[in-house]
């Protein structure tokens, strides 16, 4: 088999909690040698939380931890020590990308800041992705997923009709933040191979989250108006929104795109004479009198599931989907059969289902390789094959502690 | 100074957000993108808006100025044979084509992988669907809406008390198709990558699914490690964390920690409530939410929003501003970090446009032309191809280009 993408590339991560671990993510599902730095003394948060199977918690068997570091090695080191520092510093002399998301100025303070790296490997590609950047006046402040979807504007922009600012994902703004700066990387990663340049890349997530809400940027620049929050509703398409199904909290998506999709939504139902009601003659009386229109489609929607509601839509082309929770996720039929769910032994939490890599390709598989890594589980090895240290240097650092 | 995808030749075949988007990525950092359009009325983002006034025009929305600065745009119809002919002189000399095709529709755009690097051994083809292109859902048409449904993000939002009997709630604007398009951009940046160092290209295939499934956060673990089906009903199980109503606007309290809650606690004063055993900790405070969010509503309610969120971040609070536009632009933060750009377009005039998340220290981002009128690129590129004037006037009449 052919090798994956960025075989022979080796990645320091010096990533936590969810940002930059997604980001880093990616590289190893390109083939990327993703090498974590950990420590117990100071654990990734995302191996604190729930869920853990039997609800028994423990570093190693947290969901969280688990989804989002597979295909990535786990190297412990407790950076206040100078050793450890040396350490790291020797790593990345033979590495190709170093990333972190800690607050502005703490890799600097660690002294493992660009500078420093540049001088050890010179064509380094290191990229830093705080929530406000490295630079601006409040480069300083702190932040996490869940507030940068209200800093972004996403928040404001997102609601009921009439209704208060509303969330939009758990932490949206952490998997984004990730994403754009691993496309960052892996840009300069093509420069570097073609003109043997390393360079140093801040990334802001606050800015990567303004990046997904560019009408209502523009709708300010263009008319100094702030766009009102609209639920589900589309100002093009109606009706478009999500609608109850049969069952408990179930509910069915769909989008009408055109005249001819309202004339067939209008046959599906098993109501014709829709297509001649004036109400709902065009585009516009539909938005107009939308929320009849609602009423009308949540009537049908009501006695079916959304599976039936679905296939029933999808038959005659109108775009339609059940609203999946995550049980439904773990067992749709349509990806399981795509091969996406990941499911390899774990030494401590066993053969559970993971989310796998969303695209495919023809000539360099990309496939996850193992589990996430046991905190620490691959110090010895990434040690004596990359550092050069010797067993007997090794146990002299865990003797003084170091390489936990 | 050259970007640091410049030399590379992209041909984008994209409709809305997921194929434009990861390529306008790729243009703003030196790639040269060619955007094909129907001569039909071209890309329907240019039907979108926002407009300015309010009043629809071809050239002026602000979501398709958007997604194509830095891009060179030709008109030409793939639905005829000759316009696939042209076609494949395009992608002859191209390293990568990304489109957002229906699956279904491919073969009769002559969108066909094997076909084509036949011609073009070195040509990465990226196709971003909603679905995969196999499966028993890959012919399933989409919007942004049921696929922001089908990943699972939609069921995380809405609800909460008082609005339990309300659907699940998408976020604002075309978030499905953001998404894919960067993680699709990223993919497409792996296969160039591949080939810079053996050679030939490859097909790249692209769920938007399946990408918004990986970035459904605890759902999909809570269903897989506990069994359990996250609920967006009733409370949260951590507060504060949640929208409050300031004098002038909204703010988002953040308290993740337990230190984030101690400084809070202080900087409100240290009220004799707060040291009540059922605000004890974190999840505590979640269920006793209804209590607490009053208590607190009733504190946050006399301060800016402005004011409150310096207080916080001056102890280390994760406070943030619920922005406005007006907020955003006129950020100090932002600005001194150059994030908007002021642009200007023949049609559309000067327009403050966001700019790039990111400052690459040797190869910095630029924004060397606005979008592309439809059409506006058909002589420079057509001529660039060998076509004469005959030819493309040939082409003009045939309704081709």
């Amino acid at each position: 088999m052919s090798r994956p993408p960025l075989d022979g590339i080796r990645v320091v991560d010096f990533c936590w909690a969810w940002a930059g671990p997604y980001g880093s993510l990616q590289l190893a599902h390109l083939g990327a040698d993703v090498i974590r730095i950990e420590s117990a003394k100071r654990l990734c948060p995302s191996r604190l939380i729930p869920p853990w199977p039997d609800n028994e918690s423990g570093v190693n068997r947290a969901g969280y931890f688990n989804q989002y570091n597979q295909g990535k090695r786990s190297l412990t080191l407790d950076l206040k020590a100078p050793e450890a520092i040396d350490i790291a510093k020797t790593l990345v002399s033979k590495s190709d990308i170093v990333m972190n998301n800690f607050a502005s100025g703490v890799m600097e303070k660690l002294g493992v800041g660009y500078d420093v790296l540049r001088r050890i490997k010179s064509d380094i590609i290191m990229v830093s992705l705080p929530g406000y950047g490295t630079s601006g006046p409040e480069k300083d402040f702190v932040s996490y997923g869940p507030p940068q979807v209200a800093q972004s504007g996403l928040s404001a922009l997102t609601g009921y009709v009439g209704g208060p600012p509303m969330m939009a994902g758990f932490s949206y703004g952490d998997p984004n933040g990730g994403i754009h700066a691993t496309f960052a990387v892996m840009s300069a990663l093509l420069h570097r191979e073609k003109t043997g340049q390393g360079q140093y890349i801040d990334l802001s997530q606050w800015e990567a989250a303004i990046m997904l809400l560019p009408e209502a940027v523009m709708d300010y620049s263009m008319n100094g108006t702030q766009p009102e929050r609209m639920g589900n509703r589309d100002p093009h398409m109606a009706p478009h929104g999500v609608f109850r199904s049969k069952g408990d909290d179930r509910w069915v998506s769909l989008s009408v795109r055109d005249e001819a999709e309202w004339q067939r939504l209008g046959a599906v139902m098993g109501q014709p004479e829709l297509s001649s009601d004036a109400r709902f003659a065009s585009l516009a009386a539909r938005k107009e009198n939308e929320a009849a229109l609602e009423e009308i489609v949540t009537a049908w929607t009501q006695e079916r599931t959304a599976d039936e509601a679905t296939q029933a839509l999808q038959k005659v082309g109108i775009p339609a989907y059940p609203s999946l929770d995550a049980l439904d996720m773990i067992n749709n039929p349509h990806v399981g059969a795509r091969d996406y769910f990941v499911e390899l032994e774990h030494p401590e939490v066993g053969t559970r289902r993971h989310m796998g890599i969303p695209w495919t390709m023809s000539r360099t598989p990309c496939e996850i390789r193992r589990p996430a890594p046991c905190l620490g589980q691959d110090t010895e090895a990434v040690l004596t094959d990359i550092v050069g240290l010797s067993q007997s240097e090794i146990a002299a650092l865990r003797a003084k502690d170091i390489l936990t | 100074m050259p970007g640091a995808l410049s030399g590379f030749r992209i041909i984008e075949c994209g409709e809305m957000v997921s194929a434009a988007y990861a390529s306008k990525l790729m243009a703003d950092m030196g790639a040269e993108v060619i955007k094909i359009e129907s001569p039909h009325g071209g890309d329907a983002a240019r039907q979108r808006g926002p407009f300015p006034g309010g009043e629809p025009h071809t050239e002026k929305s602000g979501l398709y100025l958007f997604l194509n600065t830095n891009k060179r745009g030709i008109t030409l119809d793939l639905e005829q044979p000759q316009g696939q002919e042209v076609f494949q002189r395009l992608v002859k000399d191209a390293d990568l084509l990304i489109h957002n095709v229906q699956p279904g529709h491919m073969p009769p755009l002559g969108l066909d992988y094997d076909r084509l690097a036949a011609m073009n051994p070195r040509l990465v083809m990226t196709s971003i669907t909603p679905f995969g292109l196999r499966g028993p859902h890959a012919e399933y048409e989409a919007s942004d809406l049921t696929l922001w449904n089908a990943g699972g993000l939609c069921f995380l939002n809405g609800g909460g008390p008082g609005t339990d009997h309300l659907p699940p709630l998408k976020a604002f604007g075309q978030q499905s198709g953001f998404t894919a398009g960067v993680h699709a951009a990223v993919a497409s940046l792996g296969a160039l990558f591949a080939r810079l160092r053996g050679g030939l290209g490859q097909h790249v295939e692209f769920s938007v699914q399946e990408c918004l499934m990986g970035i459904s956060e605890f759902g999909t673990m809570m269903a897989a490690y506990a069994g359990v089906a996250v609920t967006r009903l009733g409370h949260k199980p951590i507060q504060p964390l949640d929208l409050l109503e300031c004098k002038d606007g909204w703010i988002f309290i953040c308290c993740v920690e337990e230190h984030h809650w101690h400084s809070f606690v202080d900087l409100m004063d240290n009220p004799e409530w707060a040291a009540e055993p059922i605000f004890e900790d974190r999840l505590k405070r979640g269920e006793s939410w209804d209590a607490l969010k009053l208590l607190i509503q009733d504190w946050v309610k006399d301060f800016t929003v402005q004011d409150l969120y310096l207080k916080a971040q001056a102890r280390r609070i994760p406070f943030a501003p619920v922005s406005t536009m007006g907020y955003l632009l006129n950020s100090e933060h932002l600005n001194a970090r150059g994030f908007f750009v002021q642009l200007d377009h023949p049609e559309a005039g000067s327009l403050t446009y966001p700019g790039a998340p990111h400052i690459c220290s040797e190869t910095p981002w630029e924004l060397r032309r606005p979008a592309p009128c439809l059409g506006q690129h058909n002589t420079e590129v057509y001529t660039e191809l060998g076509m004469t004037a005959q030819d493309l006037a040939a082409l003009q009449r045939a309704g081709t280009v």
